[in-house]
């Protein structure tokens, strides 16, 4: 197996010597400055396309897009949705997986947050335990909050979340093959959508259902709702299926994986219209992605996670700039063009009896003996100073903490590839590096695998 | 499992056109299976060429094999070969097939219950004489209830109060005609199960061939095959088999032989369809890819493949057609030479008002036989299905 | 066409500079030439053929030993039917394909049997590329006893060893698909296709139903054996990162041709095709500071039973040469095109612009009310095309023809538009010729010698 040989520089950040903001620079593909601490505002990693704007303290997630304006007017900084040590678990044969474990975050209006990480990691159930969208039994909220513009949604029951759903969040999913019904036409379908939530008769419903169409951008709308599912591509399905999630003007799209099943060029169109999309309503937009290259295309904030656990979070400008947490780091490295081949050896904690201490820490190869105790370790402020657009920089890694120089991250990672690593836990790792365990069975030959070193 | 310091034969090691050379060897395995089935070929031919007629078939333990039996016979070898071989060959799947099934408790203890009147059908009717007419022991009680005394001819318990206590040489009682019912009962378990897997046998086999060659082979293959079935489907089996009843009298080889053979049409439209799925599997591609006939695709990926939705239909199939004999027996149309439960229960429904027990206890059986196996078809095609993660997220 | 490209690619002439020499001097082991796959559509009872589905027609290129190749292409270009049907897992149509200097396309049944130990494949969806009713171990197993390996435990042996190769335990061997992952379960179709010791592997996809972090494993596992076993590898996606990183060089397909074919550096350094340009502005980067930039193609592929004329790729190219006579912006020029294209599709749907209009304003009027300069601002905004032209020439004929479309004879706006706004593009086709970047590519640009256009600027002002 080969490990990583070289990373290239745009990964390892040679420190930043200091650049005044208003000095734009020339090349944005260059402009990944990794933040040491005080020399810098952020303002500079995207200065080239906005043209430094001043206002780079002020709250507004200013991005080149249209959106900017747009969705600056829309209360910025009202907080939509809180989400407060969310826990979920699901009873199975094989024990109580903890799904999601722990999770915090926070969605302003007008806000795209991106949830991010690799399958198993909790990605999908977190959003889904937003409006409660699982199979319950064996899913349920075991701890934690959701507070959505001022209701407690863990709290509600069946019949209130109904309500909600759909009508103020919306879901779009991976699969728009699945998502559309084969045996009813795409407009009765969208007039359903209209109908569920809104009192307007047939006639007003069409109307405002080829409106949608038109909005997300399929071409002769009038008579496309007269076609079945299978008549469309699989990019026409997803546009559709986000007419059906916009039918009532939510204030909050829940996307999980909408891009995934897509070609590439249909992934771009997709993206861009979601931008539109929210530059004209305002709504925010809870994407959930394995692509760290989707994320840097749509986010403002990023929550990277890992085996049910909030790793790191913060501004997409700081988290690409300055990726701290060494998981983060590892996803980027898999980004095609970014270090080498290799993947992330190792595989996902059992989760139906996660490890102690750093849910990573079996995989990190910065791990020390002090990551495998305890709880996940709290969450430290990475840049010291100011942070892009008020969003905290924060990492669940105890390289952080004010006692701990960070900069050993880099020194570890520069010769990373060629010392393999001496396991902290002592066990000796495989020189199999299967990936996610994700029936969970945690059968015998499940455990022995979680192995960093490659040979 | 090779043990890891012995050098291991590896991919590169194989001389393919050594390979291409040798003439394919049978697998231990095959000879074993078609040793057994020469075998049955061979007593058949013994039973209907070379022994002198009216002959039994074995003369020394005075055993004679009807056509009945051979086919019954020939079920059990095709349930070993087909079902019990490949359970024990593929242990790993066995338990987890198993550990899903017994979640269901119901169909456990359904599962034993059949395997109880399997057993005793089997062995029971080896050892006991068939219920013979006797009109002076009728009407005796079941052991532990009791009927006017006046209604046995004879009461063989002990009378008390007027009543007739009912004794263990009788524990299920005995008809109008005398005859025990537990002995009635253990030949009508033989019958059923008889009814039950032959049928269901000759069905399946044929429905699977037929579903699963119409889809892989497709064209006029397909259109000739599903055309045929359309018209068998319309075709009035239950006249043929009165008419036969007419002609011949009632006979359960040819109600069995009847049902199987005209029965299978729409079982055969359910494999097809789900074969015709299955074959757009990548899987089957890959079979393709590796150079595979049509042969071992259909019998290794597309056969395994649509046994859940066979199994769905078979459970639905068998308690129908043990059923069907039943009724059919009940109406005086079945084999007058076999007791099945349907005309025990035939036999004793003028009595329900005094002797219950004679329509009673046939019937309870036949009840708990259908009810169990459709609790077994539906645990297993939840078991059998390797796609259901057991609830797993 | 396959002659000409017969002569650029054959042993010998190699126009293609940073080739490595050996991979040059050797014979290609796979060389595949006007390769065809369509399907009839037929129709009745009696199977009349009323058109055909042109998945593949006629492609050609060259796989050399120990050499990765990658196909690009939109869902619906036909690479994976041409991977399929050069390997005959489907029959091709037409053409040649020879595998080590034998025309397999000739093969009889035996024959193909012996030859299907030597190309493997490795199918795009991990779900469905596994029996879930064989054991891993059966499945890896099943090649071996496909071609006639009739002893269990040899098979097993042999099975062991491979798990291990793919970085699996000897162990998986027993258990069954569902219990895996989806990048395990690409490391086993990969042991599978491994089995027969090929010289070749066909990967359909391999990768893109996986997340990022496992495609690079399976990425790097690949490019392992790849130079453990000297094999070589045909990849196809729709993913040009995928592409870049492991593939030495590139054919990008579109609509069942080639359209530009080259080393990977050359084409991801220089790309030469409008096509290839907008697949490589697709891929998303990871910097939060350029999004959204860069080409976007509308639309999604045309339909391959009905192909467009002349180039193919002109019903969404952001580079269509611009008529004679007129100047446009590029992405002007684009739109107008589309508006060209709509209408001779004849969808565009004066009445519903009308209505449209009525209902935006929430008046009592009926759309029989709009007056005609309204439906044509309003047609122009459907569009995205400005509401005057910077070319007055060019401005006058638009508006004629919009006038002639809302008056209710939109033949003759199409007959205005189609002969003032010609373009070369929709009715010469270009045929795959060198570049002086190097590659091969196919693009009328190219032919006349047109520089490509200023596109990310022209696009990045709307």
């Amino acid at each position: 197996m080969t490990m990583a040989t070289n990373r290239p520089d745009n990964a390892t950040h040679p420190p930043h010597t200091d650049q005044t903001p208003s000095t734009p620079t020339t090349d944005g593909s260059t402009a990944t400055n990794r933040s040491t601490p005080a020399s810098i505002t952020n303002a500079n990693a995207r200065g080239n396309k906005t043209i430094m704007n001043s206002n780079t303290s002020a709250a507004s997630p200013a991005r080149d897009s249209t959106a900017a304006e747009s969705s600056s007017d829309a209360k910025p900084d009202e907080v939509l949705l809180t989400v407060e040590n969310l826990r979920t678990v699901f009873d199975t044969d094989d024990g109580t997986v903890h799904a999601v474990d722990g999770v915090d975050f926070t969605v302003q209006r007008g806000e795209t947050v991106c949830i991010v990480g690799e399958s198993g990691s909790g990605k999908t159930v977190t959003s889904e335990s937003i409006t409660q969208l699982f199979k319950s039994p064996p899913g349920s909220i075991a701890d934690g909050s959701v507070v959505f513009d001022g209701i407690d949604l863990a709290s509600r029951t069946e019949d209130e979340l109904t309500d909600i759903r759909g009508a103020r969040i919306s879901h779009i999913f991976q699969n728009p093959q699945g998502a559309l019904n084969p045996v009813y036409t795409v407009g009765w379908q969208l007039v359903e959508a209209i109908q569920l939530h809104r009192n307007v008769d047939d006639d007003a419903a069409r109307e405002d259902a080829i409106n949608l169409l038109n909005r997300v951008g399929i071409p002769e709308a009038s008579s496309r709702l007269d076609d079945y599912p299978h008549e469309l591509s699989g990019g026409m399905k997803q546009r559709v299926m986000i007419a059906m999630a916009l039918a009532c003007q939510p204030d909050l799209l829940i996307a999980d994986e909408p891009t995934t099943a897509l070609d590439v060029t249909i992934q771009a169109q997709i993206l861009k219209l979601l931008r539109e999309l929210q530059a004209d309503s305002g709504m925010s937009i809870v994407f959930i992605t394995h692509d760290l290259g989707v994320v840097a295309e749509i986010a403002d904030r990023v929550v990277v996670m890992y085996a049910g656990k909030v790793m790191e979070r913060g501004s997409v400008y700081d988290v690409f700039e300055s990726p701290s947490h060494p998981y983060t780091k590892a996803l980027l490295e898999c980004l095609p063009g970014h270090g080498s081949l290799g993947g992330i050896p190792g595989s996902l904690p059992d989760p139906t009896a996660p490890p102690t201490g750093c849910r990573f820490a079996d995989r990190c190869p910065y791990a020390v003996a002090e990551c495998t105790v305890g709880e996940q370790p709290v969450f430290e402020s990475v840049g010291r100073e100011v942070q892009n657009e008020g969003i905290e920089h924060e990492v669940s890694c105890i390289h952080y903490r004010s006692t701990d120089d960070p900069s050993v991250l880099d020194q570890l990672g520069s010769d990373r590839s060629s010392t393999p690593q001496e396991r902290p836990s002592g066990q000796t790792g495989g020189s199999r590096d299967s990936d996610t365990d994700r029936d969970g069975d945690g059968d015998g030959d499940g455990d022995g695998d979680r192995g960093v070193t490659r040979e | 499992m090779a043990v890891d310091n012995e050098p291991r034969e590896t991919f590169e090691d194989v001389d393919w056109d050594d390979i291409d050379e040798t003439t394919r060897a049978f697998s231990r395995k095959t000879i074993v299976t078609i040793g057994a089935y020469m075998l049955f070929a061979v007593g058949l031919l013994y039973d209907y060429v070379l022994k002198p007629p009216r002959a039994d078939t074995i003369e020394p333990l005075g055993i004679s094999l009807q056509a009945l039996d051979w086919l019954y016979i020939l079920t059990l070898l095709t349930i070993l070969v087909g079902v019990v071989v490949p359970l024990y060959e593929n242990g790993r799947m066995t338990r987890y097939y198993w550990q899903q099934f017994r979640k269901n408790r119901a169909a456990v203890a359904s599962l034993i219950y059949l395997g109880v009147i399997f057993l005793i059908g089997s062995i029971g009717p080896r050892f006991l004489e068939q219920p013979t007419v006797d009109p002076s022991n009728a009407y005796q009680p079941p052991v532990f209830t009791s009927a006017p005394n006046w209604l046995p001819v004879e009461c063989a318990g002990e009378v008390a109060g007027g009543s007739c206590h009912g004794t263990w040489a009788h524990p299920f009682g005995t008809t109008h005609e005398g005859k025990d019912i537990l002995v009635s009962v253990i030949y009508g378990m033989e019958v059923s199960m008889q009814v039950g897997l032959i049928a269901a046998l000759i069905t399946i086999t044929i429905a699977a061939i037929v579903g699963v060659s119409a889809a892989y082979f497709g064209g006029w293959i397909d259109a000739a095959l599903m055309r045929y079935v359309d018209i068998q489907i319309t075709f009035p089996t239950f006249f043929l088999y009165l008419m036969i009843v007419y002609l011949y009298g009632g006979s359960l080889f040819s109600m069995i032989v009847i049902f199987g053979l005209l029965g299978w049409g729409g079982i055969a439209r359910i494999v097809r369809s789900e074969a015709l799925q299955r074959r757009e599997e990548e899987y089957v591609l890959a079979a393709k890819n590796a150079g595979a006939s049509g042969y071992w695709t259909m019998r290794r990926h597309l056969l395994p493949n649509v046994s859940n939705s066979v199994i769905t239909a078979v459970t639905l199939l068998i308690p129908s057609l043990i059923l069907f004999e039943a009724s059919l027996a009940f109406l005086g149309l079945g084999d007058p030479t076999v007791p099945s439960w349907g005309e025990v229960i035939a036999s004793g429904r003028s009595d329900l008002p005094n002797a219950w027990w004679v329509s009673t206890i046939p019937g309870i059986f036949l009840f708990f036989t259908i009810l169990a196996f459709n609790f077994v078809g539906d645990a297993l095609r939840d078991a059998l299905d390797p796609r259901a993660d057991g609830g797993d997220k | 066409m396959g002659m000409e490209m017969e002569m650029e690619m054959g042993i010998g002439v190699s126009p293609v500079s940073d080739q490595p020499a050996a991979a040059r001097t050797e014979a290609p082991l796979l060389s595949v030439r006007n390769l065809t796959k369509h399907y009839p559509i037929t129709t009745g009872l009696r199977s009349k053929e009323v058109g055909r589905v042109r998945a593949v027609d006629g492609i050609d290129f060259d796989v050399y030993p120990g050499e990765t190749v990658g196909i690009v292409g939109e869902s619906g270009c036909g690479k994976s039917t041409a991977a399929s049907s050069l390997i005959r897992l489907e029959e091709p149509t037409e053409g040649t394909v020879r595998f080590d200097g034998e025309d397999i396309t000739q093969y009889d049944q035996a024959e193909l049997k012996a030859f299907r130990r030597r190309v493997q494949m490795i199918f795009q969806d991990p779900e469905s590329s596994f029996d879930p009713r064989m054991s891993i171990g059966e499945a890896i197993a099943e090649p071996l006893a496909v071609q006639g390996l009739s002893d269990a435990s040899r098979r097993r042996e042999i099975v062991a060893d491979l798990l291990e190769r793919v970085g699996l335990a000897a162990g998986d061997a027993d258990r069954y698909p569902h219990e895996l992952s989806g990048g395990q379960k690409q490391r086993v179709g990969l042991a599978r296709a491994l089995s027969m010791n090929p010289d070749m592997i066909i990967a359909d996809e391999p990768v893109s139903a996986l997340d990022v972090s496992i495609q690079s494993e399976i990425l790097a596992l690949m490019t392992d054996l790849q130079e453990t076993f000297g094999l070589s590898i045909l990849l196809i996606s729709h993913n040009l990162a995928v592409i870049r990183q492991i593939c030495d060089r590139v054919a990008v397909m579109y609509l069942g041709e080639i359209v530009e074919l080259g080393t990977a550096s050359e084409v991801f350094t220089n790309p030469q095709h409008p096509y290839t340009r907008a697949l490589l502005a697709s891929i998303p980067t990871a910097d939060p500071t350029d999004r959204g930039m860069g080409i976007e193609l509308t639309g999604d592929v045309p339909s391959p039973s009905n192909p467009p004329t002349g180039c193919r790729f002109h019903t969404r190219c952001p580079e269509l040469i611009q008529p004679e006579n007129y100047e446009f912006e590029q992405s002007t020029w684009r739109r107008v095109m589309d508006l060209r294209q709509k209408l001779d599709q004849g969808t565009v749907d004066v009445d519903a612009i009308r209505e449209g209009v009525v209902t935006e304003r929430e008046s009592d009027e009926t759309p029989d009310d709009v007056s005609a300069t309204e439906t044509k601002a309003r047609l122009r905004d459907e569009f995205a095309i400005p509401q005057s032209l910077d070319d007055s020439r060019a401005e006058s004929v638009l508006d004629a023809a919009l006038d002639e479309l809302v008056s209710g004879n939109p033949a003759a706006a199409r007959e205005r538009l189609a002969t003032e706004f010609a373009t070369p593009c929709e009715s010469q086709s270009p045929t795959l010729e060198d570049t002086t970047a190097g590659q091969t590519a196919s693009c009328l640009r190219l032919e006349n010698e047109l520089p490509p256009t200023e596109l990310e600027q022209t696009v990045r002002s709307d």
